[in-house]
């Protein structure tokens, strides 16, 4: 895996043999990083890490201690949770952005990465939409109608805005997913500074 | 936001309330915001389209930032003129958070400000997948206010949710009405709130009557029309 823009996954896994199983399904499409505990996971956090896999019950720091430091460290990046039993919204209410019931199956690791990923293109999608919309209304306090109709830079804003909102409508399927939305909306809650 | 084109739920008539052509019609998933002036009857404009739709078999969410949801839900009873109704109440003044279901069957949930946006989408999620259970397939969903919560949210956020709401409004085949007090904020933050929805109904007072029209769900604006 030598392609410097694929996304980085960090694995927090402590057992060797598990860890080692998503490493290999993973990756031919990723960066991967394996950390055996939380401390190890922390370490290893930076700002390019995109997605956290983190393993619930581990010796030492817990999923739970973990997935807090890394909120604390303002890294926006997105956590699932690996547990052996099923959870339900809890989960989500306890900032975790999504969750993998163990067994894990190679589909299922691969299908929650990519809507992991596809939620931070949703969120800068989103964030692009609102400075452009935020653009057109400073242009149509100042300008004259007449003005905003000749203006080259209003039409281009326009198409902009029209193209942003078919795109968003076509990522995550438009937020039909409860998970997605309710993790969409706490991204907005978070400092909202990306 | 009404922007797939796949879906094929009921139009909503929203006539009976408010007997405009543009809004006879309405498409599932769509959002409307209604601005006027404060004490112009925004939200109870909201709440009788929703009553309105209650008794058309629809479901209605309500997400309050003001009011108890015991005082919601009292209040709706009247207007809806019914002993029991599928509603779903999320206010955002409780002391405590969590859900409950009330003896009639009405879903509560309390968030302890309208800064928790997270709160008030699981709030909504739970509504929604309690009307669902119920058997209800569509419905009106009334928030009130969109000012409010400005106070706690700078417009960035409060767009943002707007957006992310409607398009998942738009999932579920919902109508969403959003009231704001026009009065409270500046032109620019009113024009950018706006574009998070598909139109508006606005409220304006004349000579002591209240009038509104409808922007946005058609191709041009509706003549004001009186409100009684």
């Amino acid at each position: 895996m030598s392609d410097p823009d694929a996304p980085v996954v960090l694995i927090v896994e402590d057992e060797p043999d598990v860890a080692e199983t998503y490493n290999l399904w993973l990756q031919d499409g990723y960066e991967v990083r394996v950390a055996q505990n939380g401390d190890e996971a922390l370490d290893m956090l930076d700002e390019d890490v995109d997605v956290v896999l983190l393993d619930r019950m581990m010796p030492g720091l817990s999923g739970d201690e973990v997935l807090s430091r890394i909120r604390d460290s303002g890294y926006d990046c997105r956590v699932a949770m690996v547990t052996a039993v099923e959870p339900d919204f809890d989960i989500l209410e306890m900032g975790f952005d999504s969750y993998l019931t163990k067994p894990i199956r190679s589909d299922q690791l691969h299908e929650t990465v990519e809507n992991l990923l596809e939620r931070s293109t949703y969120d800068g999608l989103l964030q692009e939409y609102y400075s452009l919309v935020e653009k057109q209304a400073t242009l149509e306090a100042t300008k004259s109608s007449a003005e905003l109709a000749e203006s080259d830079e209003y039409e281009e804003l326009t198409g902009r805005i029209n193209e942003l909102q078919d795109d968003l409508s076509q990522t995550l399927g438009g937020i039909e997913d409860d998970e997605d939305f309710i993790a969409t909306l706490r991204g907005l809650g978070n400092g909202d500074e990306h | 936001m009404a922007t797939n084109t796949d879906q094929t739920g009921t139009m909503y008539d929203l006539t009976n309330v408010l007997d405009i052509d543009a809004l006879s019609s309405v498409r599932p998933g769509s959002t409307i915001l209604i601005s006027g002036p404060a004490m112009t009857g925004k939200e109870a404009l909201a709440y009788d389209m929703l009553a309105d739709g209650v008794t058309q078999n629809e479901g209605a969410v309500i997400v309050s930032t003001g009011d108890r949801a015991s005082s919601v839900v009292a209040d709706f009873s009247e207007r809806v003129g019914q002993e029991s109704f599928p509603l779903g109440v999320i206010d955002c003044v409780s002391d405590t958070s969590g859900g409950e279901t009330t003896d009639s069957g009405v879903y509560m949930h309390h968030v302890s400000s309208p800064g928790d946006l997270t709160g008030i989408g699981i709030g909504i999620t739970k509504a929604l997948e309690g009307l669902h259970e119920t058997g209800v397939e569509n419905g009106r969903l009334a928030l009130s206010s969109l000012s409010t919560m400005l106070t706690y949210t700078d417009r960035k956020t409060v767009f943002k949710f707007c957006h992310v709401l409607s398009s998942r409004l738009d999932g579920a085949g919902y109508l969403g009405l959003f009231t704001i007090d026009s009065g409270a904020h500046d032109d620019q933050t009113l024009q950018v709130i706006k574009q998070a929805f598909d139109g508006m109904i606005e409220i304006r007072e004349r000579d002591g009557t209240r009038q509104a029209r409808v922007v946005g769900l058609t191709s041009s604006p509706s003549d004001w029309q009186t409100l009684e």
